[in-house]
C-alpha cells in the first residue's frame, strides 16, 4: 500500500508560488474563472487549520489521479508529457480552490489509498461520501433567497418555514414548512451562484486533465470524462429535477407503496424546489432499530421494484444510489426522493440494454460476448483477449445475482468483495473504455448494491425483472425464440 | 415671486422623480443635467440650486431609498420575531440585505457614488452621503453591542466593515449574475470574514485560536 510521502511525490509540482494567476491555454478565456472565489471561508481561528488540512487531503487525492492520467502518456513523447503536466498542475491548483469538493476529492484519495485491499465496508462508505458539500446558510440568507426566488418573504408565502434546515443537499439545504393549504413540504434551497461555480469549475478542470488526444482509449476517457460533466451541471438545475419527479411519479400507483413527493411547481424554480415532505428515517435510522429479515427484504424488494420501474417503464436508470434518497417509513411504504441525477436511455442505450437482458434471460454465453464487445467497444484483435476476459468476469459477477434461480444473498461479503476486486483491477489496467455513460451507470450499480449489501438483503431478482418487463408491456418473445434455436 | 418652502420641496422631489425615469430610460452616463432640467420644467440654472452635479441628484436617490430601508429595518428588528433568534452576522446581512432591496433600482449608477461619497477613503464630514454612512455605522455598532462585542468596536473594526460594505456595493453595480446571486455569496462570505475577525480579535481569553485543535467546528 502507498503511503502518503510517496503520493505526495506522485503529485506534479504544486507550484504554490504561482498560484493566484491560472493560465489558459487553447486561447480559452480565463475570464470568471480564477475569480470564482472559494466558497464561504470559515471564521478566522480554524479557517486556517480547515484549509491546511483541506489542501493536503485533496492533493494526496489528486496525486492519485494524476497518478493514473499520467500512465495514459507513458507512451508519449517528452514534449507532449511535459505539456500535459503543466496543465494537472494548473488543474491541482483548480482543484485546490474548489472548497465544496473538498470532501469528495479527500475520500476518492482515502479510497484509491486503500488499494488493494479495500473491503466492502470502505469502498460502500467511500460511495456515500462522493458528493458536493454547499457551506451551510443562515436564516438572513434564506429568506433573502426566497424572495429573489419566489418574489416574496418566506414568511408570506408559506405558513410556515423552519429557520433551521433539516437536511443538507449537495448545492444547499432543506428545510421544513407548511403551505397555506395546510401541506407539509420540504424546501431545497442552493447556495447562491453554487451552480454557475460549479458549471465553471467543473469545465475548466476536465480542460486542464484532456489536454492531448493520444490514443482510441484516451479519447473514450475524454468522452465520459464529459459525460460526467453534463450529469454534474444537469444536477444543478431544479427545473429540470422537477420535470423529472413528475416524469417518475407517474410510474407509481398507491399499491406499489412507493412515494415519490409531489413537486409544488409555483414554489419552485431553478433553484429553489418545493415539495411535498415524506416521512421516514433514512437507511442508518431505520437498520439502528434491528429490523427483520422479513422487513428488510420488503424495503429491499421497493428499492429494486423502483429501479427496474424507472428502467423499463421510464427508460431511465436512477443514478443516484444513495441511502440519503430513500426514505423508509414506518408503515412499509419506501419514498424516493433525488432526481437530479438521472441516465435517460436513448434509442441505442436502450437497444444496448435490451442486449443485456437477452443475455441474462438467455443466459447464452454467446450473447453475453456480443453484448460486451458492443458496449465496450472490444474487437477480436488478439491484444483485447485480456480486456475482454476481465469484462466477461465482472459482468458475471454483476448479472449473477439475477441469473440465480433462487433468492440471492445481497448481505455476503465475500460475493460483494469480488465484485470489488474485479473492478479495481480494471480501473487498474485502464480497461475503461466503455460507453460515455458508463461511469454513470457504474457508479449507479455499486451504490445499488452497497444499498441492498447493507440492507442484508435476500431477494429474487429474477422474479421481480419478469414482473417489471410484463408490467412495462415489453415483448421479450423474440428472445425465447432464440435460446430456443440455441438449445 | 416667494418661493415656499412646500415649493422648494416640490421642485426638490419633481427632480428626483425625473432624473430617476432619464437614468432608467437612457444610462446614468448619457443624461445630462440639460436633459433632467428640461424635464422637470426648470432652468439649467435653478437645478444647480437644488443639486450641484448629476451625482449629487444620484447620492440623494440613493440616500432617500437607503433611509426608507433603514428605518424599515430598525422596525422589523424591534419585532420580537425577528430580533431574537438571529445570530450577530445573521442581524449584520438582514441590515445590509434590506439597504440593497430598497437601492435595487439605482444598482447601477451606484458607482457614481461610490467613487466619491460612499469611498471608504472620502474624508468630508459633510453632506448626506456623510450622514449616510454615519447612521449605517451606527446600525452596525447597535447590532454588535446587542451581541455583546461591544469591546471589538473599534475605529479599525468599524472602517473594516466599511470597506467591506462599500466593496460589496461597488461588485453589486457591476454583477451580470443571475439575479444577483454572486452578489449574495460575496455578502454571506464577507459578513462571515468580518464577525469571525471581530470574534477572533475580541477573544483574547483562549490565545491562538488557530492552533487550539479543539476549537475548530
Ligand atoms: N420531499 C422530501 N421529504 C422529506 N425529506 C426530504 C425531501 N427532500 C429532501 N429531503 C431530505 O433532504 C435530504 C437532501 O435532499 P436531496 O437528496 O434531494 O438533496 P441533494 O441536493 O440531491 O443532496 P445529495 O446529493 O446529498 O443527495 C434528503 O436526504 C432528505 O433527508
Ligand atoms: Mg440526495
Amino acid at each position: 500500500m502507498a503511503s502518503v510521502t510517496e503520493l505526495m511525490r506522485a503529485l506534479p509540482e504544486p507550484a504554490e508560488d504561482q498560484a493566484g494567476e491560472v493560465v489558459a491555454p487553447h486561447g480559452v478565456p480565463a475570464a470568471g474563472f480564477p475569480a470564482t472565489w472559494s466558497l464561504r471561508p470559515v471564521a478566522v481561528g480554524w479557517f486556517r487549520r480547515l484549509r491546511v488540512l483541506g489542501t493536503l487531503q485533496a492533493k494526496i487525492g489528486a496525486a492519485y489521479l494524476f497518478h493514473w492520467l499520467r500512465g495514459w502518456f507513458k507512451d508519449a513523447d517528452e514534449n507532449k508529457r511535459l505539456l500535459a503536466e503543466t496543465h494537472w498542475r494548473t488543474a491541482v491548483r483548480v482543484l485546490d480552490s474548489m472548497t465544496y469538493l473538498r470532501g469528495a476529492v479527500m475520500k476518492a484519495g482515502q479510497m484509491l489509498a486503500a488499494f488493494p485491499d479495500i473491503a466492502p465496508r470502505q469502498f460502500v462508505e467511500t460511495l456515500e461520501q462522493l458528493y458536493f458539500r454547499a457551506p451551510p446558510m443562515h436564516w438572513s440568507l434564506i429568506e433573502e433567497l426566497v424572495f429573489r426566488e419566489l418574489g416574496d418573504d418566506p414568511d408570506n408565502l408559506f405558513a410556515a418555514f423552519d429557520k433551521k434546515a433539516f437536511a443538507a443537499a449537495s448545492l444547499g439545504q432543506v428545510h421544513r414548512a407548511r403551505l397555506k393549504s395546510g401541506q407539509e413540504v420540504a424546501v431545497k434551497i442552493q447556495y447562491p451562484g453554487i451552480a454557475r461555480t460549479i458549471r465553471a469549475d467543473i469545465r475548466n478542470l476536465l480542460l486542464f486533465l484532456t489536454p492531448a488526444r493520444l490514443s482510441r482509449d484516451w479519447d473514450n476517457t475524454k468522452d465520459q470524462l464529459d459525460d460526467l460533466r453534463m450529469r454534474l451541471e444537469r444536477e444543478t438545475d431544479y427545473e429540470q429535477e422537477a420535470a423529472m419527479i413528475t416524469r417518475m411519479r407517474a410510474l407509481f400507483g398507491e399499491d406499489d407503496g412507493i412515494i415519490i413527493p409531489r413537486v409544488i411547481p409555483e414554489l419552485s424554480t431553478s433553484r429553489v424546489l418545493t415539495m411535498e415532505r415524506a416521512p421516514g428515517v433514512h437507511l442508518q435510522q431505520f437498520l439502528a432499530g434491528n429490523p427483520s429479515q422479513e422487513v428488510r427484504d420488503a424495503f429491499a424488494c421497493k428499492i429494486v421494484v423502483a429501479w427496474y420501474r424507472m428502467m423499463y417503464a421510464g427508460r431511465v436508470i436512477y443514478g443516484d444510489m444513495h441511502p440519503g434518497n430513500f426514505l423508509f417509513m414506518d408503515d412499509g411504504r419506501l419514498g424516493v426522493i433525488d432526481f437530479g441525477f438521472m441516465i435517460e436511455l436513448d434509442d441505442t442505450l436502450w437497444s444496448l440494454m435490451e442486449g443485456v437482458d437477452r443475455a441474462i434471460t438467455t443466459g447464452s454465453y454467446d450473447e453475453r460476448i456480443a453484448c460486451l464487445k458492443a458496449w465496450n467497444w472490444i474487437g477480436d484483435d488478439p491484444a483485447e483477449q485480456d480486456r475482454l476476459r476481465l469484462a466477461e468476469r465482472f459482468v458475471d459477477w454483476q448479472w449473477r445475482s439475477r441469473s440465480d434461480a433462487r433468492a440471492f444473498d445481497f448481505g455476503d461479503e465475500a460475493d460483494f468483495r469480488r465484485g470489488v476486486d474485479l473492478f479495481v483491477e480494471m480501473v487498474r489496467k485502464r480497461y475503461s473504455r466503455s460507453r460515455p455513460c458508463a461511469p454513470a451507470i457504474t457508479r449507479q450499480f455499486f451504490g445499488l448494491r452497497s444499498l441492498l449489501y447493507q440492507l442484508r438483503a435476500k431477494l429474487d431478482m429474477a422474479r421481480i425483472a419478469e414482473k417489471e418487463v410484463r408490467a412495462a408491456g415489453w415483448d421479450r418473445s423474440d428472445f425465447a425464440r432464440r435460446a430456443e434455436g440455441e438449445a | 415671486m416667494r418661493v415656499t418652502a412646500e415649493t422648494k420641496t416640490a421642485t426638490r422631489q419633481r427632480i428626483l422623480e425625473v432624473a430617476q425615469e432619464r437614468f432608467a430610460a437612457q444610462g446614468f452616463e448619457a443624461t445630462t443635467t440639460r436633459d433632467i432640467a428640461g424635464a422637470a420644467r426648470i432652468a439649467v440654472g435653478t437645478l444647480f440650486n437644488y443639486f450641484p452635479t448629476k451625482e449629487a441628484i444620484v447620492e440623494s436617490l440613493v440616500g432617500e431609498a437607503y433611509a426608507a430601508a433603514a428605518a424599515k429595518f430598525a422596525k422589523a428588528m424591534d419585532h420580537p420575531v425577528h430580533a431574537a433568534p438571529r445570530s450577530l452576522e445573521e442581524e449584520l446581512f438582514a441590515h445590509v440585505a434590506a439597504i440593497l432591496r430598497k437601492v435595487n433600482p439605482y444598482r447601477k449608477y451606484l458607482p457614481a457614488v461610490l467613487e466619491t461619497a460612499l469611498s471608504p477613503l472620502a474624508t468630508v464630514a459633510d453632506g448626506d452621503a456623510a450622514a449616510l454612512r454615519a447612521a449605517h455605522l451606527e446600525t452596525v455598532g447597535s447590532i454588535v453591542t446587542r451581541h455583546g462585542r461591544q469591546e471589538a468596536l473599534s475605529t479599525v473594526a468599524l472602517q473594516m466593515y466599511w470597506t467591506l460594505f462599500t466593496g460589496v456595493l461597488a461588485f453589486w453595480a457591476k454583477d451580470a449574475s443571475p439575479r444577483q446571486e454572486d452578489t449574495l455569496a460575496l455578502l454571506d462570505q464577507s459578513l462571515a470574514m468580518f464577525v469571525g475577525w471581530l470574534t477572533g480579535q475580541g477573544d483574547t481569553s483562549q490565545g491562538d485560536t488557530s492552533t487550539n485543535p479543539s476549537s475548530g467546528g
